[in-house]
């Protein structure tokens, strides 16, 4: 029943309050929040001590992870796997580039109007999507993915074609690359706790309800497919974010920054990283920028390396980097030193999305007929649902 | 719009109609019996095409060049359903996305085996003509591409309905359970099946780089149409990817006409229809 996993987990009735809130030492949270302070600060301290090449590639892992977290807010919470959402990036990106370059308009407005488009987009096609659900979910975002790299690639009047928008501008007040540097990891930062606060709310709850039973929270009168559309719509938006700063930071924007490979890129990241974490998707963006700008140098194949890696977290470790941290190290210490509560809490946050994606543990992995299981029905997209 | 054009792209829609249904039929066949959206379809179009390049090149043959596409893609399908879907079997995400992860490699061992030049595969001498149809020229290779595809539609059909074969895959199809429990080996068929599907996929890519041409972004181009295909007309049925292939092929020539900046935009327009008006597609089983 890994509904119930989800919901608050209160004391444990069997044990005394004042025993249960000394074996629950309130320093747990405040362990985390304290590497995740740190994190921040070295992310604040990083241009003084590297080179702008690298300060360039943390950008870089900046935007994708943004990226990456807006797939990871309807993927992994809301257990619907998205193939499409470059579309969504795409539109804001060639928005922007359309509005400065071509029309001249003054770069905040066009930003603006370009987040608005992002997020029109989304909801346009969110309304196809979200009739669906499972796989044929993943192949109704991949065809619209590929209808605005259809328009990028073709409609040579508005896009530029295969050539793209050339010339797109940064702030003037971050276009150095620190200042650009800077620039992103504030907005960044912002949408991080805005989604923290998202997820945790209770249309996030209800969007992990949708995850793990689609048809148990319809039967409980919550309206699945408004959450559903709205949920896509904010995270296209956030896509569109990260295609503005994409945009100004390559100064371009091209049909293959919207092609299939960068939708399947920024959900790579999202499992890779941890899907269903918040901070699986900027460790996740943080791995394949290194590996698409660094790597490439030393090996030609990349793109193998990135569809290796992809099998291999999908086979072995659908929870991901942070989701195997959680389960292998967090969690073992937490309890070593004493926090269950919080233990088992970390626990069901880091691995509650990777059956999402991938084998889902507790089923026995001998059934052939495996989508007809009854029980832990995760993986939406069983022959009654689909048709 | 001329009478004249409209005819001759009727012709054409219907050639490009039977190339989406050589590799949606596989698509469909396969997620009809396994539940599996192969998104690896078009990586297996790309290595057939590919495969039959260099094998023309070699041997002169456009025959030897489809045998050795059509088998190339094959194998690469027993090796993906043996060496890795089995893994996550009845996980229809993980298959997916496994999937996914196969087309960056295959893509991009391609890439950096065949080059990333656009390649046109010779249409074979002996068909390379025109022929009067209707009171209009048109060429016999794209003729000759429609009746292969009729003839592996009807092939299809046959095996699915008139052998025994096409029988366990059907009670595969309506309860894999019972079928295993009769003594069906489902594992075989189910491999048989996959294997079926890549080896449609290698053999459109051998007809589809002689008709399109084959490049880098091929494999993700055809099954971004094929999944169009199997939206319109249903998952996992063949009549289904029939008609869907023939609808998406006209939409888009006659898009290609009229709109030329847009064709690929129209594509989709049939797509968003039916998923308003009936999301489970023209022959699909309701919900």
């Amino acid at each position: 029943m890994r509904f119930r996993r989800e919901a608050p987990i209160g004391p444990d009735p069997e044990m005394s309050a004042p025993a249960r809130r000394a074996a629950d030492a309130r320093w747990a949270p405040r362990l985390k929040w304290g590497l995740l302070g740190l994190a921040l600060l070295a992310a604040i301290w990083l241009p003084f001590v590297v080179s702008s090449f690298w300060v360039n590639l943390a950008t870089q892992a900046l935007f994708f992870g943004l990226f990456a977290l807006a797939i990871n807010l309807i993927s992994g919470y809301g257990g619907m796997i998205t193939l499409g959402h470059a579309g969504m990036l795409g539109v804001a990106g060639y928005g922007l580039g359309i509005l400065t370059v071509d029309e001249g308009w003054s770069l905040g407005a066009a930003v603006g109007a370009a987040l608005v488009a992002a997020a029109v987009a989304s909801a346009f096609f969110g309304i196809l999507a979200v009739r669906t659900r499972g796989t044929y979910f993943v192949m109704i975002t991949l065809a619209e993915g590929m209808v605005v790299w259809g328009i990028a690639q073709r409609w040579q009047e508005l896009t530029g074609g295969e050539n793209g928008i050339t010339g797109i501008p940064k702030p003037g007040f971050a276009t150095e690359y620190w200042e650009f540097y800077y620039l992103v990891l504030a907005v960044v930062v912002v949408c991080v706790v805005l989604l923290a606060r998202l997820v945790r709310s209770p249309f996030g709850l209800s969007l992990k309800g949708i995850r793990e039973g689609e048809d148990r929270l319809a039967s409980l009168g919550y309206n699945v497919t408004l959450h559903k559309l709205l949920a896509f719509t904010i995270s296209g938006t956030l896509a569109g974010v990260a295609g503005v700063l994409l945009a100004m930071h390559n100064n371009f924007i091209g049909p293959s920054d919207v092609f299939f490979l960068a939708s399947a890129d920024g959900l790579l990241m999202a499992i890779l990283g941890g899907i269903g974490t918040l901070s699986g998707a900027l460790v996740g963006s943080a791995i394949v920028v290194f590996i698409q700008n660094e790597v490439s140098t030393f090996v030609d194949r990349w793109q193998t390396i990135l569809g290796i890696v992809f099998v291999v977290v999908i086979l072995f470790a659908p929870g991901g980097i942070v989701g195997t941290w959680t389960r292998m190290v967090w969690v073992p210490l937490l309890r070593r030193l004493g926090a269950h509560e919080e233990a088992a809490q970390a626990e069901t946050a880091a691995t509650g999305a990777a059956p999402t994606v991938g084998a889902a543990r507790s089923a026995p992995a001998a059934s052939t007929a495996g989508e007809r299981r009854t029980e832990g029905a995760v993986q939406v997209g069983s022959r009654q649902e689909e048709g | 719009v001329t009478l004249h054009e409209f005819w001759l792209q009727l012709l054409n829609g219907i050639t490009l109609g039977a190339l989406l249904f050589l590799v949606s039929s596989g698509f469909t066949l396969i997620f009809g019996l396994m539940r599996i959206v192969n998104l690896a379809q078009g990586s297996l179009y790309l290595v057939g095409g590919y495969v039959g390049l260099s094998t023309i090149r070699a041997t002169d043959s456009f025959l030897l060049a489809v045998l050795a596409g059509a088998a190339a893609a094959a194998a690469l399908g027993f090796v993906m359903e043996r060496g890795l879907l089995r893994l996550v079997r009845g996980q229809p995400m993980s298959e997916i996305l496994l999937t996914v992860g196969i087309s960056f490699i295959v893509a991009d061992l391609a890439l950096a085996t065949w080059g990333g030049d656009p390649e046109t595969l010779p249409v074979p001498q002996a068909i390379d003509t025109s022929t009067s149809i209707f009171g209009l020229t048109y060429p016999v290779f794209r003729i000759v591409v429609v009746a292969v595809a009729v003839v592996v539609a009807i092939a299809l059909w046959l095996l699915l309905e008139r052998t025994r074969t096409g029988a366990m895959v059907r009670a595969g199809v309506d309860d894999q359970e019972t079928a295993a429990a009769l003594g069906i080996n489902i594992k075989a068929v189910f491999t048989a099946v996959f294997v079926l599907g890549a080896l449609l996929a290698g053999l459109a890519g051998v007809v589809g780089g002689a008709y399109l041409s084959i490049f880098p972004g091929a494999d993700v181009e055809i099954l971004v149409y094929s999944l169009v295909v199997v939206v319109v007309g249903g998952l996992g049925s063949l009549r289904g990817a029939i008609v869907g292939s023939l609808l998406v092929g006209l939409t888009y020539v006659y898009g290609q006409t009229l709109v030329p900046d847009l064709a690929y935009f129209v594509l989709f327009a049939p797509m968003a229809l039916i998923l308003l008006v009936r999301p489970q597609g023209l022959f699909g089983r309701a919900g």
